[in-house]
C-alpha cells in the first residue's frame, strides 16, 4: 500500500517536472482542449442564458394566461365556413364560467387598417380593441399615464394606451399622454405608454395600440360579424383542464354542436409555446455539443500525437530511469499522469475562457446581459477531458513502460 | 572451475548476444561461460569492439541475452519479472555506464538522488545520501551545475556516485575510470577498494593494464569469447599507483 502511494506521489512528481520543463509545449498541446472546452461552455452558456431570458419573457407575458380563439379546420374552410367568436360568446362564458380570475374580450380593429399617424410621422402597428380587464391578464402596465378603465369602454371614449415602439418611431415627446393619434381618419387621444418589454426572437413585443373594446367594436361597424378572441388567466390551483371542459361544453350548446361535430374554437396557451421553445433550444444546445464534442475529440487527438512525440523525445530519459530501476508501472503512471494532467489544466483554462467568451457575448444579447454556466455543462466538460487524458495518454504511456532500457538508452 | 554454488553472485553458461544486421547476424557475445564468487574483485578487458559492454549490459539485467542462462544471486533472470527486474537493478546492482548516461536537465544533486526516487524514504535522507556520494568522489562543490556545465572527468565522477548511492551488493563499472586523470583515478580506485573491503563485488571494465592489475581477477574477452581468465598473486601493492 505504501508503495502505491510512494510510487503515485513520485511520478506524479516527475509528471509535473516534465510539464514545467517543456512549459511551451505543454501550452500548446493542451491548445486543443482549451479551445474544445471554451466553445462548448461559450455555446452552452449562451444557450442557456438566451433560453432563460426567453422563458422570463414568456413569463412576462403570463404564462398561465390561456386564449381562447376562433377556429376553422380545412375541411370546413373548403366549404367556405368561417368560424367566429362573438361578443355574446364571451358574456355567455363571463357569466358561466366558474375558477376563472380575469377574463378578457379582444378585437382586431380591422376597419381602421394598421397605419397610424403623429404630426408628420407614420408607421403600421396593430390595432386591439380590448377592456380595463386586459392588463391584468397580460401582465401590461403603464410606465406613464393610466391604462384603459371601464368607462373608456362604457362611453366608447376614443383613447389609446401605446407601446413604446409606437411612441418612437412616431417621434412623440417622451411624455406622450394628452397627444392625439390619428388612426385611419378617427383621432384617438393618447392616455397611456406601456412598460418597454423588449424583443422576442426578433419580434418587437412594444408595437401595439390599445383602444377601448366597444370603441372599436362600433367603429368596425355592425355590418360584420364580430370576431373576438378571449383570454383569461385560470384561478389559483384551478384545473384548467376542467374549466376546459367548461368553456367547451358552454360553447358547443351555444354554437348547437353535435356529438361529432368538431369545435368552433381552440384553446392557446404560454406553456405550449414554452415547451416548444425549450425543445427548440434543447435541439441546439445538443446539435452544438455534438459539433463541439468533435474539436474536444480533436483536441485529444492532439494530447495523444504530442504525448506520442514526448515519449519519443524521451527515450533516453525512459531508459535511464528504467535502468535505474524504475519499474514499468512508474513509468506508465508518469506518463498517464502526465497527459491527464495536460488535459485537465486544458479542460481547466477553456472553462474560463468560454465564461469570458460567453459574458461577451450576453452584452450583445437582450436580457439583463447576466450568464450562467450550468454545474452540468462544467462537470461534463471537465469529466470529458479527464476522459481523454486518460483514453489518448493510454498509448503513449504503455509505449514508454514497455521500452527495453538498452535500446531506449542507445535512442539518441 | 568448481567453486561452491553458494558463494557465486553470477553465474553465466553460455551466454550469446546476436545482433542483425541488414540481414546477417552479428554475434557480440559467443558463448561466456562464467562464474564470479561474492566480493571478488574482476578486471574484464579485451580490445575495442570485443563485447565489454554488451556483457555489462546482460550482468546489470538491462539486456537479454540471445541465448544461454544466467543465474544472478542463484535466481535465473530469464524467468523474472519486469517489476522484480526493475528491482534488481535498484537494489542488486549499481551500473557505471561507459557514457555516463546522465540526465542533461537536472543537477548533479538530483541526477545521483535519482535512484533513489524508487524506493520509500525521506527526501531529506535521499539527499543526505546522495550529498554523501558526492563526497566520496569528490564533487561537493558541484552539486547544483548542471551535466554539461562538468568536464568529462566530472561527469564521470557523477556517475560512480549515482552506481554508489544505492548501496549496491555489485558494483559494474564499464570503464569508470576512463576519462581522468592519474590522481583522479588513484582516488576512485582507492574509493573501490574501500567498496571492495566492505564486502561489495566489483566488476570493472578496462583498457588499463595498471587498474587490470591492481584487481583480483582479469577477464579477457577476444570477438565475444573469453580468451584468458587469470587470478593475480595475492601479494599485490595495497596502494594503487598509476604507472
Ligand atoms: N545495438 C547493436 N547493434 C548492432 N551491433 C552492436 C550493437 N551493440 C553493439 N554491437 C556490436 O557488438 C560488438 C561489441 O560491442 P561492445 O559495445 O560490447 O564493445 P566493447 O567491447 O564495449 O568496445 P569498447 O571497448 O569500444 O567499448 C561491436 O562490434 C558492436 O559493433
Ligand atoms: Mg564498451
Amino acid at each position: 500500500m505504501g508503495n502505491v502511494l510512494h510510487g503515485f506521489f513520485q511520478s506524479t512528481k516527475a509528471a509535473m517536472l516534465a510539464i514545467t520543463a517543456h512549459g511551451m509545449r505543454s501550452a500548446l498541446t493542451t491548445l486543443g482542449i482549451i479551445i474544445g472546452v471554451a466553445a462548448v461552455i461559450t455555446v452552452v452558456a449562451i444557450m442557456e442564458s438566451l433560453s432563460t431570458t426567453i422563458t422570463d419573457q414568456l413569463d412576462d407575458l403570463g404564462s398561465d394566461m390561456v386564449t381562447l380563439q376562433a377556429h376553422t379546420n380545412p375541411e370546413q374552410e373548403m366549404l367556405g365556413q368561417s368560424n367566429k367568436l362573438s361578443y355574446d360568446d364571451f358574456l355567455l362564458l363571463k357569466a358561466k364560467t366558474n375558477n376563472v380570475s380575469d377574463m378578457t374580450a379582444t378585437m382586431r380593429a380591422f376597419s381602421l387598417g394598421t397605419s397610424v399617424q403623429y404630426g408628420r410621422s407614420n408607421t403600421q402597428t396593430q390595432i386591439i380593441g380590448t377592456d380595463s380587464s386586459y392588463q391584468r391578464v397580460i401582465n401590461t402596465y403603464p410606465e406613464l399615464g393610466r391604462f384603459l378603465s371601464e368607462s373608456d369602454d362604457l362611453r366608447r371614449r376614443r383613447v389609446a394606451f401605446i407601446g413604446s415602439s409606437v411612441a418612437e418611431k412616431l417621434n412623440m415627446p417622451s411624455d406622450p399622454t394628452g397627444e392625439f393619434i390619428n388612426l385611419s381618419g378617427d383621432w384617438f387621444r393618447v392616455i397611456g405608454l406601456a412598460e418597454k418589454r423588449g424583443k422576442l426572437f426578433g419580434f418587437d413585443q412594444d408595437n401595439y395600440i390599445i383602444a377601448p373594446f366597444s370603441t372599436i367594436r362600433s367603429l368596425n361597424g355592425s355590418q360584420v360579424t364580430d370576431n373576438i378572441d378571449i383570454m383569461f388567466r385560470p384561478s389559483k390551483g384551478a384545473s384548467l383542464d376542467k374549466i376546459k371542459a367548461q368553456m367547451s361544453q358552454i360553447l358547443r350548446q351555444k354554437h348547437k354542436l353535435s356529438g361529432d361535430d368538431v369545435d368552433h374554437f381552440k384553446f392557446v396557451t404560454a406553456e405550449k409555446t414554452k415547451k416548444q421553445f425549450a425543445e427548440i433550444t434543447t435541439a441546439v444546445t445538443l446539435v452544438a455539443g455534438g459539433v463541439v464534442s468533435i474539436s474536444l475529440l480533436v483536441g485529444g487527438i492532439g494530447i495523444m500525437n504530442i504525448m506520442l512525440v514526448s515519449v519519443t523525445e524521451r527515450t533516453k530519459e525512459i531508459g535511464i530511469a528504467k535502468a535505474l530501476g524504475a519499474t514499468p508501472q512508474f513509468i506508465l503512471f508518469q506518463f498517464l499522469v502526465e497527459a491527464l494532467i495536460l488535459s485537465l489544466l486544458g479542460g481547466i483554462i477553456g472553462l474560463a475562457i468560454g465564461y469570458g467568451l460567453a459574458a461577451m457575448v450576453a452584452m450583445f444579447m437582450p436580457g439583463d446581459g447576466g450568464i450562467m454556466v450550468p454545474m452540468w455543462a462544467i462537470i461534463l466538460s471537465l469529466g470529458f477531458t479527464t476522459a481523454i487524458g486518460v483514453v489518448f495518454g493510454l498509448a503513449p504511456a504503455i509505449k514508454a513502460s514497455k521500452l527495453n532500457p538498452v535500446d531506449a538508452l542507445r535512442y539518441e | 572451475m568448481s567453486q561452491p554454488v553458494k558463494d557465486s553472485v553470477i553465474v553465466l553458461k553460455d551466454i550469446t548476444k546476436n545482433y542483425k544486421m541488414a540481414d546477417q547476424l552479428f554475434c557480440a557475445l559467443d558463448g561466456i561461460n562464467l562464474t564470479i564468487k561474492r566480493n571478488e574483485y574482476v578486471a574484464i578487458t579485451g580490445p575495442s569492439g570485443s563485447g565489454k559492454s554488451t556483457l555489462m549490459n546482460v550482468l546489470g539485467c538491462l539486456d537479454n541475452p540471445s541465448s544461454g542462462q544466467y543465474l544472478l544471486g542463484q535466481k535465473d533472470v530469464a524467468s523474472q519479472s519486469e517489476a522484480e527486474l526493475a528491482k534488481i537493478r535498484n537494489y542488486g546492482v549499481g551500473f557505471i555506464f561507459q557514457s555516463f548516461n546522465l540526465l542533461p536537465r537536472s543537477s548533479v544533486l538530483n541526477n545521483v538522488m535519482h535512484p533513489l526516487i524508487y524506493r520509500i524514504m525521506t527526501n531529506k535522507k535521499r539527499e543526505a545520501l546522495a550529498r554523501n556520494a558526492l563526497k566520496r568522489v569528490g564533487l561537493s562543490d558541484k552539486i547544483e551545475s548542471l551535466p554539461n556545465q562538468l568536464s568529462g572527468g566530472q561527469r564521470q565522477r557523477v556517475a560512480i556516485a549515482r552506481a554508489l548511492v544505492t548501496n549496491p551488493a555489485i558494483i559494474l563499472g564499464d570503464e569508470p575510470t576512463g576519462n581522468l586523470d592519474s590522481k583522479t583515478t588513484a582516488d576512485i580506485m582507492a574509493l573501490f577498494d574501500e567498496l571492495h573491503e566492505q564486502g561489495h563485488t566489483i566488476i570493472l571494465v578496462t583498457h588499463e593494464a595498471e587498474i587490470a592489475h591492481h584487481c583480483h581477477r582479469v577477464i579477457r574477452l577476444v570477438d565475444g569469447e573469453v580468451e584468458s581468465d587469470i587470478t593475480n598473486a595475492i601479494e599485490e601493492p595495497k596502494e594503487f599507483v598509476h604507472g
